[in-house]
């Protein structure tokens, strides 16, 4: 997201930035933090004396200043860090000039957690857009203290949680398959390990995560409720360094450094589970037979190819895998790739050109004589992504270009095996193209006023190879017949729709603390997951656009009041939201959507809306950093077929929400963190009594659905780290103990309605002898109850 | 089948259960749940008629006894009165001889009260049963240790393949969740004539009764939507619980009605498990 980085820093620093390029009357540099060589963002440069005509550092750490006379006192300060004061002679000013700066921590006892600029929040454009960053996320005590991105973003205002122990999100009442997760600008179908209890990204090779709640730039779309812009880290250019760790579920490790000189760095990430180990230790012969892993593996190189342009190459690929006995196995994999170019054509123009493809399959294999099989499905989507960016003057920034998308949903294939009696099952291809423009445009209308408008305009085919029912009356439905099929050939239009996106979004500057902003954002969906329950699974289907199913489509208007006071060490933000959705799809009762080649039969189609306020009080500076987040918000869904056609909450509609993220630094050694959430009980359904049918007693639901509550759902989490004091070693370690659930609440995962034998939920027919009474009951599961882990994590 | 244990999810491998009260909404009125079988073998027709009741009322559901209940055959609108048997607590055809015919259409009327309930199916043609045999069978993945049945048919039709087979064990009827079995033509029907294993595991001299359904749709997806919904553990992973559709109407009174309306012709075989003949 080349693009909106280049927007924003130019937006917030005023212009200070200009162009990394050397000439006779300028001095060019770079800042780095001096503990691991990353480049210091935002860092001012100015000749002492002369503030008010020095500049920040871009996006690199670099900078260019104008020289007026050498040799001159140069100063580079950076909040946070020690001001660093250099003379500068002409000799110096021949070649670019490191500076690096040493973080203020122990003289000031101040830290920085983020890269931003301290009044990022009042002056920016942004709006709904949350950015977490990556040391924020290590210090948060976690499950099984695997340190988890997309669970951490269930801790800010507006995203919901699934359920406990899923890392699935929902975003101002979008469902999961609304977001679009990225990772370098590739887009990861299921950001899943282990059924989703812990998201894909290996912490150590990220570099940020950028949580954007539907307001969008108009260079991204695709996606109805939300943008999840994760990066790689790049490898530094200094020496070859790595870090890892050991945890109770899982180790990593991850290596950076230059790679050819120092204009080309590479990193690998890679993390591995070992549940699989623990299962062989079992003495059961059943258990121990069994196969339960996941490890992924990410990497990536950057070339500076001169003062001008820059290649980064990035790759993800990740797997998990099931396996009981020799017989039964469902494996399933990610693998993204990206090419990203950037080229500073002059100071006020920018080019990006990105390149990507991203795959998911997964493979369930089960091995029997008779009804053996091989089932798998495989889906990819490849992209192509242009953007350029124009600054003609200090009040305005331009944005144009173009974004093609081609998604391919390969045919479910099921495969009998040799001897098997079960036949195959194949089903047709779905293709996509989709074919995007977009420009965006912002101007600063006085110096208090800024305003930003963008459109986006999605051309979507969808193409062949493919083949399309015709039925009876025109409508798909189980019982409707069908008349006819029409096969497509390659490429060739079966169905088109497209569709302006509008994107506007303005700021009031009341004073240097206080601004309004207000923001409209409409955004299309070409492709959704035909699924009704609220967690995904690895064999979820994914569909796309066509005859039968139009794209989603999602109107947001937000209003936000941002303040920051006490010298920008709090920010206070307040938001309030509605989003309007429609053609949002579920399933009719006993849908069967896995084999099917008619899956449009199988769907019920609506609309939606949410709304709610977000409140967010946070602190970045200082020894004790975290926030408090309150929100109140209502999601509703309405399509005929389903609740009567009423409008009923989705699972994830859960009113009320805090969140409460502490972080402490009681010395360089020790450091303690802190979470609490409440939130309101997941919306359900509940029996309302009970039938007979079959002889057994069946619950009786009410046909209005999720008109019941879990309870409310609340749960507090701790972990202290221990460090090693910085003697200047090589090698450096740490220790995290973490405790998931501290007061070991029974959070329910699932209430269970049916017939309790001899007072005994866990009654088997075959051990436990006569049914002696029977009564109806009902038998709650939760998960994780006071969890401890402890992680060992190193750095050389 | 601890190993199934694991097939349910990862993270469940850390959980706990125990049993809970929760308040729970009621029903303001009762609502009528009806049974009814008609098919080719006398004894299994009749239509039961209870009432729901609310969920934790340990008591016997309550039976509609006073209802009239008729079957109508459409193509010659020959009505078919049943009556109210206190023995078996449901209705049965005054005439016990009457029974379907293939290829007929029938039509189920309810009167109660002031409520009128119908439902419509087709006497479908039975497929072939050829032979059933058993074998003893190792302990295999998903299935235990023990003697396993398997049915040899042929089924010859293109259309209106939904089968259901239900299993009496030494008298008792398998009806837990997992003793459902329901089979369609989504995986092919090759293996039906190559021999369709049975998912149970039976014993020495258990004497094991089977019964071949042939049903509509309608009512195959009411059965299967049961047993979506005694599977359904209310999880993220679950949709959320709707009562299944049934395919009775009502066409007078204000009421809801549950249950399904079933034309099948029935095929019923019964062996001994005997290991000599193994």
């Amino acid at each position: 997201m080349p693009l909106f980085r280049v927007l924003t820093l130019f937006f917030l620093l005023n212009f200070g930035y200009r162009a990394f390029s050397q000439d006779q009357e300028s001095i060019t540099g770079e800042v780095l933090d001096v503990t691991n060589s990353e480049p210091l963002v935002g860092a001012n440069v100015y000749w002492e004396g002369k503030s008010s005509s020095g500049v920040v550092s871009d996006l690199d750490g670099r900078f260019s200043l104008k020289i007026t006379e050498l040799p001159y006192r140069l100063v580079i300060s950076y909040v946070g860090y020690e001001q660093s004061v250099r003379i500068i002679s002409a000799k110096d000013a021949e070649k670019p000039i490191r500076f690096f700066l040493k973080p203020e921590e122990m003289s000031l006892d101040e830290i920085i957690i983020q890269e931003r600029r301290p009044d990022e929040q009042v002056k920016n454009m942004e709006m709904g857009k949350a950015t977490v960053p990556i040391e924020t996320i290590k210090n948060i005590p976690a499950l099984f203290g695997e340190v988890d991105l997309l669970r951490s973003l269930q801790l800010l205002p507006g995203v919901k949680s699934a359920g406990e122990g899923t890392t699935g999100i929902f975003v101002r009442g979008g469902s999961a398959d609304q977001n679009l997760v990225q990772l370098d600008g590739a887009p990861v179908y299921n950001p899943s390990h282990f059924f989703g209890i812990f998201s894909v990204f290996n912490p150590d090779g990220i570099k940020s995560v950028d949580l954007y709640k539907g307001n969008m730039p108009a260079s991204f779309g695709g996606r109805a409720a939300s943008l999840i812009d994760v990066s790689l880290r790049e490898g530094n250019n200094v020496k070859v360094r790595g870090e890892g760790g050991i945890g109770s579920i899982s180790s990593r490790l991850t290596v950076d450094g230059p790679l050819f000189g120092n204009n080309s760095t590479f990193i690998v990430s890679g993390r591995r589970t070992y549940a699989d180990l623990f299962l062989k230790l079992s003495s059961d012969e059943n258990i121990k037979n069994n196969k339960l892993n996941f490890h992924d593996l990410s990497g990536k190189v950057s070339f500076v190819l001169n003062d001008r342009d820059k290649i980064s190459l990035s790759s993800y690929q990740g797997s998990d895998f099931l396996g009981l006995e020799r017989e039964f196995g469902l494996g399933w994999t990610n693998w993204v790739s990206a090419v990203n170019w950037s080229r500073v054509s002059s100071e006020n123009f920018f080019f990006d050109l990105q390149g990507y493809h991203s795959r998911y399959s997964y493979t369930v294999e089960f091995d029997d004589p008779e009804n053996g099989f091989e089932w798998s499905n495989q889906l990819s989507e490849s992209g192509l992504k242009a953007v350029w960016t124009f600054l003609p003057n200090a009040k305005t920034q331009l944005a144009w270009g173009a974004h093609s998308q081609y998604y391919h949903f390969a045919p479910i294939d099921l495969e009998p095996a040799a001897e098997s009696a079960i036949q195959p099952i194949a089903t047709n291809p779905k293709n996509g193209l989709l074919n995007n423009l977009f420009a965006t445009a912002t101007y600063e209308l006085s110096p208090k006023l800024s305003a930003e408008a963008g459109l986006r305009w999605g051309l979507f085919n969808q193409v062949g190879k493919g083949v399309d029912y015709l039925y009876e009356g025109g409508v798909p439905g189980p019982e409707a017949d069908i008349t006819d099929s029409l096969s497509y050939g390659t490429l060739e239009n079966m169905q088109f729709y497209h569709g302006l996106e509008p994107r506007i979004a303005f700021r009031y500057l009341i004073n240097e603390q206080f601004s309004l902003k207000t923001a409209y954002n409409r955004n299309f969906q070409y492709i959704q997951i035909a699924s009704n329950s609220s967690a995904g699974l690895p064999i979820d289907r994914w569909i796309l656009s066509g005859r039968y199913i139009e794209p989603v489509r999602s109107d947001q208007i937000s209003l936000g009041l941002f303040h920051n006071f006490d010298q920008n060490r709090w920010e206070f933000s307040a938001e309030g939201y509605y989003k309007d959705l429609r053609n949002v799809i579920d399933l009719r009762n006993g849908a069967q959507v896995l084999f099917t080649d008619q899956v449009e039969t199988e769907l019920l189609a609506g609309k939606g809306w949410a709304y709610g306020a977000e409140f967010l009080l946070r602190k970045n500076i200082g020894k004790t950093t975290g926030w408090l987040a309150y929100t109140w918000s209502r999601t509703w869904r309405e399509i005929e077929g389903v609740s009567e056609g009423e409008p009923y909450n989705p699972r994830f509609d859960r009113p009320h929400d805090v969140t409460l993220v502490l972080n402490h630094e009681f010395s360089p050694s020790w450091s303690a963190g802190l979470t609490f959430v409440y939130t309101t009980g997941q919306a359900v359904t509940f029996p309302v009594g009970s039938y007979q049918m079959d002889n057994q007693s069946v619950p009786l639901f009410p046909d209005e659905r999720n008109g019941s509550r879990f309870p409310d759902y609340h749960r507090m989490d701790a972990s202290v780290t221990w460090k090693n004091a910085d003697k200047g070693r090589k090698w450096r370690g740490s220790w995290n103990f973490s405790v998931y659930n501290l007061y070991g609440r029974k959070n329910p995962f699932a209430y269970e309605f049916r017939t309790i034998y001899n007072d005994d939920i866990n009654y088997d027919s075959t051990e436990d002898g006569e049914i002696i009474s029977s009564r109806p009951g009902v038998v709650m599961t939760y998960l994780f109850t006071f969890l401890p882990s402890i992680t060992y994590n190193f750095q050389f | 089948m601890k190993r199934l244990t694991l097939l349910f999810l990862f993270p469940l491998l850390w959980s706990c259960q125990e049993e809970v009260v929760l308040p729970l909404g009621e029903k303001d009125t009762p609502i009528p749940t009806i049974e009814a079988y008609w098919t080719d073998q006398g004894s299994f027709n009749e239509v039961k008629l209870t009432l729901s009741k609310d969920y934790y009322d340990s008591a016997d559901v309550e039976v509609i006894r006073d209802a009239q209940v008729t079957i109508t055959a459409l193509s010659s609108g020959r009505v078919i009165p049943f009556v109210y048997l206190g023995e078996a607590k449901a209705y049965k055809p005054a005439n016990p001889s009457e029974k379907a015919v293939v290829g007929e259409r029938y039509r189920l009327s309810i009167n109660w009260e002031d409520k009128v309930f119908v439902s419509e199916g087709e006497m479908l043609q039975p497929p072939i049963v050829d032979s059933v045999t058993w074998s003893f069978e190792e302990e295999r993945l998903f299935r235990d240790e023990g003697y396993y049945i398997k049915v040899y048919g042929k089924i010859p039709f293109t259309e209106n393949n939904n089968y259901r087979i239900r299993v009496i064990e030494n008298d008792t009827l398998q009806n837990q969740p997992e003793d459902y079995l329901l089979f369609d033509d989504t995986f092919g029907l090759q293996f039906f004539e190559e021999g369709l294993e049975l998912s149970y595991a039976f014993e020495e001299n258990d004497k094991v009764r089977l019964e071949l359904f042939r049903l509509n749709r309608d009512a195959f997806e009411f059965l299967n939507q049961l047993v979506g919904l005694f599977f359904n553990d209310g999880g993220l992973f679950s949709p959320p619980p709707q009562n299944p559709d049934s395919n009775i109407k009502v066409i007078q009174g204000q009421s809801e009605v549950l249950g399904y309306f079933v034309v099948t012709p029935v095929l019923s075989q019964t062996v001994v498990i005997q290991a000599k003949y193994d």
